[in-house]
């Protein structure tokens, strides 16, 4: 008998064009019709949206999406078919804004019901020869792996696809997955019954009564709570987005965290180590993976184990790959110094 | 009125003025939607806004472009569209951040009974 599935499936397609015109607003500019009809492939829908200058943030009924002008980043969980939004974007992009697929990032970690997965993602082997087929040929360097850890269950499944070894700027991408989630703590994400509040208000009440709102307070949020239980929030700090997914049922509770960022010399604008702390607090997870992935320099992975340590998590495996598109990805994974006992 | 039931297009500080006037003596609640030409999230609420429009005669509803209108969304402060702002008599009594058709429909049926005149 399956839970709810809360690790997500993570695809991230950047697109090229040649009118500067269009790229200023690029898929910005998508009705949002297409947007839906997208949406209807994979199996979600849009519970609430904000933009401001730099990009559009959509909480989906399971996770989020993200639109710039020349990429879309959508994560969602459950049981949804995340792949089947490639066709369809590649379609609108084209036929609406002449906008062309220049490359795709698929990230994700280990299923904990992965029996309960619909074709293609039935398996990382299925979900390659998905891609394989469903991506234009330009997209010629490719590259599939799995990272792993100590555990045979924590792994970290990556595909990238690129048409040129081009760079994006900058930036870096950290994914963090946790299980086994303290359950005082967990028992937050759940909403008191007949409390006559929306799921908006509901959420922001969360946001707040967790820590929620402390990991960056600059930034925008878009919360919401789900009925009997389950959490989801957009932040947006100027071009900069963080999104936290919460299922916190036990026996399968779940926990993620991502943001972006940018690096410069030595600088990290985001607060990692601050970022890293308040995350291991609010969830106390018994495993945690810690995914940083970065063109040119990827020293933002040296920071987590420096970051979560004093908080009594343990580095327990490191893997490092580099991937034609989006440089090198480290995974890694932690669990508590001293085992928990069992509850 | 022609322009109840719709939500009103506003293009110019005169017009919103002369809005803000309006509600001032008719103590009508108004519904601003701070709203871009290139945020899609406006553009999913639109429709859901419109409907709502239609149901609300008493409410007036007004549509701001941040861009053709920046003095405007710069003095409420608006950060990220779509931002529904709630005036009554001239002053700020709610905002709604955000597509958000749940936390819209009930910020509007709270707000929307006519104070009654003194």
């Amino acid at each position: 008998m399956a839970g709810f599935e809360g690790f997500e499936k993570r695809l991230e397609l950047h697109f090229i064009g040649h009118d500067p015109t269009t790229l200023q607003l690029g898929l910005r500019k998508l009705d949002f019709h297409c947007i839906q009809q997208t949406l209807q492939a994979v199996q979600c829908s849009v519970v609430s949206a904000l933009g401001n200058s730099f990009f559009d943030a959509y909480v989906l009924s399971e996770s989020s999406l993200f639109v710039y002008p020349t990429k879309i980043i959508i994560k969602t969980c459950g049981t949804t078919q995340l792949l089947k939004s490639i066709t369809p974007l590649i379609f609108y992009a084209h036929t609406h804004l002449g906008l062309t697929l220049s490359s795709c990032r698929y990230t994700r970690g280990n299923f904990i019901f992965p029996t309960a997965q619909p074709f293609p993602h039935t398996s990382f082997n299925d979900e390659v020869t998905y891609l394989e087929t469903t991506l234009p040929t330009t997209l010629c360097f490719r590259k599939a792996s799995i990272m792993p850890s100590k555990s045979s269950s924590l792994a970290w499944h990556v595909f990238t696809a690129t048409s040129h070894l081009h760079h994006h700027p900058y930036a870096y991408t950290l994914e963090i997955c946790m299980t086994d989630l303290d359950p005082t703590l967990a028992a937050k994400f759940f909403r008191r019954p007949a409390d006559g509040k929306s799921g908006h208000s509901a959420g922001k009440e969360m946001t707040a009564a967790t820590g929620i709102g402390e990991i960056n307070e600059h930034a925008l949020v878009c919360d919401f709570a789900f009925d009997p239980c389950g959490y989801s929030m957009n932040g947006m700090d100027s071009e900069w987005y963080s999104t936290i997914h919460v299922t916190p049922e036990e026996g399968y509770s779940y926990a993620s965290f991502e943001c972006v960022g940018h690096v410069s010399g030595d600088d990290v604008d985001v607060d990692i180590v601050h970022v890293l702390r308040k995350v291991v607090q609010i969830f106390r997870p018994g495993t945690m993976s810690v995914s940083t992935t970065s063109l040119g320099n990827n020293e933002v992975w040296r920071e987590v184990a420096g970051a979560v340590e004093p908080m009594g998590l343990k580095l327990r495996s490191c893997a490092v790959d580099q991937f034609p598109e989006c440089g090198s990805v480290v995974f890694q994974t932690f669990t508590p110094i001293r085992r928990k006992s069992a509850h | 009125m022609a322009e109840e039931g719709q939500v009103i297009g506003i293009h110019s500080i005169d017009a919103w003025k002369e809005q803000l006037e309006k509600g001032v003596q008719t103590g009508k609640l108004i519904v601003v939607d701070f709203t871009a030409s290139w945020c899609g999230p406006c553009r999913f609420i639109a429709p859901i806004l419109a409907e709502i429009a239609k149901k609300t005669p008493e409410v007036t509803f007004l549509k701001v472009d941040v861009d053709e209108l920046n003095p405007i969304s710069e003095e409420w402060r608006v950060e990220a569209m779509p931002t529904f702002l709630f005036l009554k008599g001239g002053r700020e009594v709610d905002r709604v951040v955000g597509a958000k058709k749940e936390d819209l429909q009930n910020a509007i049926t709270k707000h929307a009974t006519i104070t009654a005149a003194a």
